[in-house]
């Protein structure tokens, strides 16, 4: 954003405007000097158009009254809304999806918390082992742990009755694919304000849940907004998971999924997958923002946040 | 926090790992060695693995998945690089909101964004379409190359991963002094050298960042080729799903399985180590 730039670009980009020479500069000079501008704006749009695009067409067709997708806007209609929040199937799967993404979330907020402090807080031996294995869900493909976890479950029927494949075993495996998230983010806001701060509240006489309560937490808090915004994203969008180990029960990824393996380009696909995408649109926004709230004072590190963030 | 043992905090953590991620990728390499199809269960054998390296067909399928992956990631180097190169150096207003969009476009419902790209691309598609629309293309006669073969793959695989290729380097590319290739302009040096001399040596552990977290796991993609690829992009992700999920051949699936997860792991490990020995932050 222009008001971090460093104040010597501005100066000198006001002198380069202000000079004569400018003015009199030849036509030529001038275009091959706006090249490089033009071509930077042309390459994000069209990336931005690329990704994007797709997704714009889906949410304008989900309005379009014509069944038949060759024949494109017969008029604008709710149509598809009605029929998608009517249709059972799908809507239990949008339902098991959430039910699915709120649980994981919630363990995997505990977990992955639990984690980070323990790896940033403490050195002990081992800590590199440990760091280690609570990182490799994130490296490991997620169809990977969905084939293990499903010959796991089919296969040795562990926790005879409460486990066959379903809902309960995406969970599980989802929590263990969604706690390293929390972890890597809380992890590295952690280590951004080291022991210092808590040895000090220590030495005021503090107690442990003093210290977690007013020194630790405050500062957490918007990291641990985001992290769970992300870490119930990851959920929700997590098809391999859901594919191999749901068993009988879907969930919106393989609702999806099926339907279009069945017979594609349903309306209420359109519809439904326009809606959880702006729902999905909003969320991301919300995290950005606390990602960003306590550094708007320096872009450069903002970034960082974010990037910290990603997986 | 005297008193307090990380392993306290660790038990729950590590119990669930334990149970959930690593149980059952041992499970892979176990069942890997066993028979266990609809038809022949038990007993201890090499025979999935010979299956894997002797069936022709295989050996087709994992060609095919190393261009469609090759193909995908020289596509987003080729994107990526100059995207990260605009968001870091030139950017200015707009670099976090392009940021937003690109973390966006990463957390948009995989299944959904496939779909889309299923509308735009088809026979009766948007592109076609417009190019019948145009007069380009006559509609019994439109683009079929454009959705169920590698095209269609490669394009979409490379949208869902852009994130990843673009972040890396747009953060190795951001503490990179612009100075430096200010002075380097100065001196006299075109856009290709300053690129070369400057720019792609300092940015490499993001680079080879992007390509650990890219091409890797590209080689296990599955719902992607299903979906808008067909019998030319068929990929050893979906071999590895139908051997599991439609020929019931729990053994092969698992040996399959157990390959990739091998394969990629030595991968990761030597680009690792290369890195380490090129005294590279990764």
């Amino acid at each position: 954003m222009s008001r971090t730039e460093p104040a010597v670009v501005t100066d000198r980009a006001r002198a380069a405007r202000a000079s004569p020479r400018r003015a009199t500069m030849p036509f030529r000079v001038r275009v091959r000097r706006s090249i490089p501008g033009i071509l930077s704006v042309a390459l994000v749009v069209f990336v931005m158009l690329v990704l994007f695009g797709p997704i714009i067409m889906l949410a304008v067709l989900s309005f379009d009254k014509s069944t038949i997708i060759a024949l494109y806007w017969q008029g604008f209609t709710t149509q598809w809304y009605h029929d998608a929040w009517s249709n059972s199937d799908l809507r239990s799967a949008v339902q098991n999806s959430l039910v699915v993404a709120v649980i994981v979330t919630a363990f995997s907020m505990v977990l992955g918390t639990m984690t980070a402090f323990a790896i940033t807080r403490f050195r002990f031996r081992g800590r590199g082992a440990v760091a280690g294995l609570a990182g490799a869900p994130l490296v490991v493909p997620w169809l990977m742990i969905g084939i293990g976890a499903a010959i796991f479950f089919f296969h040795y029927q562990v926790l005879p009755g409460m486990f066959p494949l379903s809902l309960w075993s995406v969970t599980a495996v989802q929590i263990i694919c969604t706690f390293p998230l929390v972890t890597a983010v809380v992890a590295s806001r952690l280590a951004r304000f080291e022991g210092v701060q808590e040895e000090a509240a220590v030495d005021l006489g503090a107690s442990r849940l003093q210290v977690l309560r007013r020194v630790i937490l405050p500062q957490l808090t918007p990291a641990l907004g985001a992290a769970a915004i992300f870490a119930f994203s990851w959920s929700f969008n997590n098809f391999e998971i859901d594919f191999f180990v749901g068993g009988y029960d879907q969930t919106f990824p393989v609702w999806v999924y099926s339907e279009l393996k069945r017979a594609p380009n349903l309306p209420i696909i359109n519809a439904s997958s326009t809606l959880i995408s702006a729902v999905q649109v909003l969320m991301v926004i919300v995290a950005w923002r606390l990602l960003l709230r306590d550094d708007t004072a320096d872009e450069r590190r903002g970034a960082s946040t974010v990037i910290d963030a990603l997986p | 926090m005297r008193g307090m043992t990380p392993w306290w905090l660790l038990s729950a953590p590590l119990v669930l790992l334990g149970i959930f991620f690593v149980a059952p990728l041992l499970t892979l390499f176990l069942i890997g060695f066993q028979h266990n199809s609809l038809f022949n269960v038990g007993g201890w054998t090499l025979s999935n693995y010979g299956t894997i390296f002797h069936t022709g067909s295989y050996r087709q399928i994992a060609v095919t998945t190393t261009e469609i992956a090759t193909l995908t990631m020289l596509v987003q180097l080729l994107v990526g690089f100059p995207l990260a190169y605009v968001l870091a150096f030139r950017a200015r207003g707009w670099e976090l909101p392009v940021i937003l969009l690109l973390v966006l476009a990463d957390e948009l419902n995989p299944i959904v964004r496939i779909y889309a790209y299923r509308v735009v691309l088809g026979r009766e598609g948007i592109i076609n379409r417009g190019l019948e629309a145009v007069g380009l293309v006559s509609s019994h006669h439109p683009l079929s190359w454009l959705l169920f073969d590698k095209f269609a793959v490669v394009v979409v695989l490379s949208t869902s991963y852009i994130t990843y290729t673009v972040i890396p380097i747009y953060a190795a590319m951001k503490a990179i002094d612009p100075s430096l290739i200010e002075a380097a302009t100065d001196l006299g040096a075109g856009w290709f050298r300053r690129t070369m001399r400057i720019l792609v040596p300092l940015s490499a552990p993001g680079i080879f960042v992007a390509i650990i977290l890219v091409y890797l796991p590209l080689f296990t993609e599955f719902a992607t080729p299903t979906l808008v690829g067909g019998t030319g992009s068929y990929m050893l992700g979906q071999l590895n799903a139908e051997l599991i999920t439609e020929s019931g051949d729990l053994g092969q699936g698992a040996a399959l399985s157990a390959l990739l997860l091998v394969a990629t792991g030595v991968m990761a490990a030597a680009a690792y180590y290369l890195a380490r020995l090129n005294r590279l932050d990764a």
